[in-house]
C-alpha cells in the first residue's frame, strides 16, 4: 500500500505516528496550514484492514464510526481510481492506494524514510 | 444493504470533492471512447517492417509462436535497424539472453525515433529492468489509462502484472479491458487464475481458448500445464498428447508429459521423455538448459545426489562454455541446495558467486536477484550447521538488498530467510510475519505450516499444508519438500514428527 499525496505537496515524507494522528483526525492541518483531506477506500476491503490493523490498530467498524464523526476531514472512496483522481486534484489531500495503482498525478509520500519496495516499510503486503 | 449505501456514500463524495457536472461527464464520455479505440502504434518508416512486427505480436501473443515470432521481429529489425519497439518487443520475447540485453539497450536508445506513448512502455520496461518499480508502475498505468481496451497493452500489462505476483490486479484489468476475443488474454488470465489456485475458473478460462483456436496446439499444452499444476497429472498428458496430435512439432508439450511424469514420480519414464524431446527436437539454447535442469532434478526426485551432480555440472559446463554466467551460476547454487556435505555446499555456492561476477550476458536484474538466491543457500546452509553469526549476516545483507533493490523476488528471499533463522531460533511469532512473505516457496511454506501450528493457528497451519501439498510445479524447491510432505500429509496415521520429516532432512543434509 502506498500513501500518496498532490504534486503540489511539500510533504515527502511521514513519521509513523504523524501518520496514525493524519489517519485518526488529530491532525487537522499541514504545517503550511492547509486543511488535511484524508481519502480512504472503504475500511472493510482487505487493503484498507491492514492499513486500520498497522497504523490505527482498528477495526473496519470502528474506522467506520471514525469516518462519520470527522465527514469533513474523510471522504471514503470507491476505488483506488477514485482515490487517485481526489488526491491529484485537492490541495492537502492524502489518500491510500495499492502501490499497483500509482500513477504520475500523485507524490509517493514516504513513512520513515521509506518508500513501498524498501525492507521494513510499515504498509508492506497486501 | 449496507454495501450498497456505502456504495451510495463514496459516490456522493466523489462528485462533491470532485465537482463533478453533466458537461464535463460529457467530455469525459467522448475522452473514454476516444481512449478506448485508441491502439498503441508502432512507428518505424518501414511499413513492412510494422507489418511483421504485427504478426510477431499475434504469434507470441495468441499463439506463443515464440520462435516464429522471434525470426519474423529479426527480419522487421533488419528492415528498419531503427524501430524501437521492434527491438523493445525482441528483448521481452528473445529466447537468448545476450540478445535480450542487448535489444533491451537498443530499445532504450533509439526511443526518441518512437512516439511518446511508445516511449513510455519502453521506459516502463527498462525502470523494471533497472529496479526501479514505482517508477516503472506509474508508466505502466499511464501507458493503460491511453489505451484501456489495446489487445496489445492489455496483454503486455497483465503479463507484467503476472510476473510482480499481482494475479489479482492482472484479472481486474482484464475485466476493466471488456476484451472477450483474444486468445492470447484468455490463455493469460487462465495462467492468473491457476496461480490464485482458483482452478476451476481457470479451466472455464481454458475451456473458452480451446474453442477460440481449435487446431491450435497451445491451448492444448496450456490446458495441460493447469491440469497438471492441479495435480491432475493423468488428464494432463492427455492434453499433451491432444497437443502433440494436432501439431508433432510442439516440442513444449512432449516435455510437458516428461515434467508431469517427474511430478507423478516416475523419474525412469520422465528422463526417457526428455530424451525423446532432445533428440526430436532442434531447441534453442535456454530452453534446451531448462529442461536439462528439469532432467537433472529428477535424479534429485529419487535421491539419486551422484546422478543429479552429474547432470547439474554438465548444464554449469556448458552454460559457462557459451558465457551464461546467470544461468551457471544458478546451477551450481541447485547443486548447493541439496549436498549432504555442508563444505560441499559451500565450494559450490562460491562458484556460483564467482560465475554472477563475470556477469556475462545478463541483466542487472537478473544478477541481483541470482545473488540473492544464492545469499538465501548460504543463510540455510548456515543454519543447518549451527552457524547463527553468519546466519544473521547473510539475512542482513539480503534486508540490504531488499531495501536497495525494490525488487519482489529479492523480497521474498530476505523474507524466507529472516523466517527460517526465526525458526530455528524458535521465535515462532515472528517468523510468521515474515514466512507469510515467501508463500510461492515450499521451503518457506513448509516452515510456515509448523510456525502456525507452534503458535497454536490450526486453521492457518491446515490451509498451508493444504496448500504445500497442493504445488505442483516442476522445481528444485518443490522435489526437495512436497513428495516427502505429501506422503505424510496423505496419511492420516503419520506423527507430527513425521510429517516434518523433510524439513529436519533438509537441515540435516
Amino acid at each position: 500500500m502506498a500513501i500518496i499525496a498532490d504534486k503540489g505537496s511539500e510533504t515527502s515524507n511521514v513519521k509513523a505516528g504523524d501518520l496514525t494522528n493524519l489517519l485518526n483526525g488529530k491532525t487537522k492541518t499541514w504545517p503550511d496550514g492547509k486543511a488535511v483531506k484524508v481519502v480512504l477506500r472503504d475500511p472493510s476491503s482487505p487493503d484498507m484492514e491492514l492499513v486500520l490493523r498497522r497504523v490505527l490498530n482498528m477495526t473496519a467498524d470502528q474506522a467506520r464510526a471514525l469516518i462519520q464523526s470527522h465527514s469533513g476531514q474523510f471522504v471514503v472512496a470507491e476505488s483506488d481510481e477514485a482515490v487517485l483522481r481526489m488526491v491529484s486534484s485537492t490541495h492537502g489531500a492524502i489518500g491510500i492506494v495499492d502501490l499497483y495503482s500509482l500513477t504520475k498525478d500523485v507524490n509517493v509520500v514516504k513513512i520513515d524514510g521509506k518508500l513501498p519496495f524498501d525492507s521494513g516499510y510499515l504498509l508492506k503486503g497486501n | 444493504m449496507l454495501a450498497e449505501t456505502k456504495k451510495r456514500i463514496a459516490v456522493v463524495c466523489l462528485s462533491l470533492l470532485l465537482g463533478v457536472s453533466a458537461g464535463m461527464a460529457k467530455e469525459a464520455v467522448a475522452a473514454k471512447h476516444a481512449a478506448q479505440s485508441a491502439t498503441l502504434p508502432l512507428t518505424t518508416k518501414s511499413p513492412e517492417a510494422r507489418q511483421l512486427a504485427e504478426k510477431a505480436v499475434s504469434l507470441y501473443v495468441d499463439y506463443v509462436r515464440q520462435t516464429d515470432a522471434i525470426d519474423l521481429l529479426h527480419k522487421a529489425l533488419k528492415l528498419d535497424p531503427q524501430f524501437a519497439m521492434g527491438h523493445e518487443l525482441l528483448a521481452q520475447i528473445s529466447l537468448d539472453s545476450a540478445e535480450q540485453v542487448s535489444e533491451q539497450k537498443k530499445a532504450f536508445e533509439l526511443r526518441s525515433h518512437a512516439s511518446s506513448s511508445e516511449r513510455t512502455l519502453i521506459e516502463w520496461y527498462q525502470d523494471a529492468s533497472d529496479h526501479k518499480l514505482i517508477s516503472a508502475i506509474t508508466k505502466m498505468n499511464d501507458l493503460l489509462s491511453q489505451y484501456p481496451q489495446d489487445k496489445r497493452v492489455v496483454w503486455t500489462t497483465t503479463w507484467w502484472l503476472m510476473t510482480q505476483a499481482q494475479y489479482e490486479r492482472a484479472l481486474a484489468v482484464y475485466a476493466k479491458s471488456g476484451i472477450n476475443d483474444s486468445p492470447g488474454l484468455l490463455n493469460n488470465m487462465a495462467y492468473n487464475l491457476a496461480d490464485l489456485r482458483r482452478y476451476d475458473e481457470a479451466f472455464d478460462f481454458m475451456d473458452q481458448y480451446v474453442k477460440a483456436i481449435p487446431g491450435d496446439p497451445n491451448p492444448q499444452d496450456s490446458y495441460a500445464e493447469i491440469l497438471r499444476l492441479a495435480g491432475q497429472f493423468d488428464k494432463a498428458i492427455e492434453h499433451y498428447q491432444a497437443a502433440l496430435a494436432i501439431d508433432p512439432k510442439y516440442y513444449s508439450s512432449q516435455f510437458g508429459i516428461a515434467d508431469t511424469y517427474s511430478l507423478m514420480g516416475d523419474q525412469a519414464r520422465a528422463r526417457k521423455e526428455y530424451e525423446i524431446g532432445f533428440r526430436k527436437f532442434p531447441l534453442a539454447e535456454l530452453q534446451q538448459i531448462l529442461w536439462q535442469t528439469r532432467e537433472a532434478t529428477t535424479y534429485v526426485r529419487e535421491g539419486d545426489y551422484k546422478g543429479a551432480n552429474q547432470a547439474f555440472r554438465a548444464i554449469a559446463i556448458y552454460s559457462h562454455a557459451r558465457h551464461i554466467s546467470e544461468v551457471e551460476s544458478d546451477t551450481y547454487r541447485q547443486m548447493a541446495m541439496y549436498q549432504r556435505n555442508p563444505k560441499v555446499a559451500l565450494t559450490l555456492l562460491d562458484k556460483a558467486d564467482a560465475a554472477l561476477a563475470e556477469g556475462k550476458n545478463s541483466t542487472q536484474t537478473t544478477i541481483q536477484q541470482e545473488a540473492a538466491q544464492i545469499q538465501r543457500v548460504r543463510v540455510e546452509l548456515a543454519i543447518r550447521t549451527g552457524q547463527m553469526d553468519a546466519a544473521h549476516s547473510g539475512v542482513e545483507a539480503l534486508s540490504k538488498m531488499a531495501d536497495s533493490s525494490g525488487d519482489k523476488l529479492i523480497e521474498q528471499a530476505y523474507e524466507g530467510s529472516a523466517g527460517a533463522v526465526l525458526m530455528s531460533e524458535l521465535k515462532y511469532e515472528e517468523a510468521v510475519a515474515h514466512l507469510e512473505g515467501d508463500t510461492d516457496n515450499p521451503l518457506s511454506l513448509q516452515l510456515l505450516k509448523e510456525a502456525y501450528q507452534k503458535t497454536g493457528n490450526k486453521a492457518a497451519a491446515k490451509r498451508t499444508s493444504d496448500t504445500l501439498a497442493g504445488m505442483n510445479d516442476p522445481t528444485i524447491e518443490q522435489a526437495m519438500v512436497v513428495p516427502a510432505f505429501r506422503k505424510c500429509y496423505q496419511d492420516p496415521a503419520c506423527s507430527g514428527s513425521l510429517k516434518n520429516a523433510s524439513v529436519d532432512h533438509m537441515h540435516l543434509l
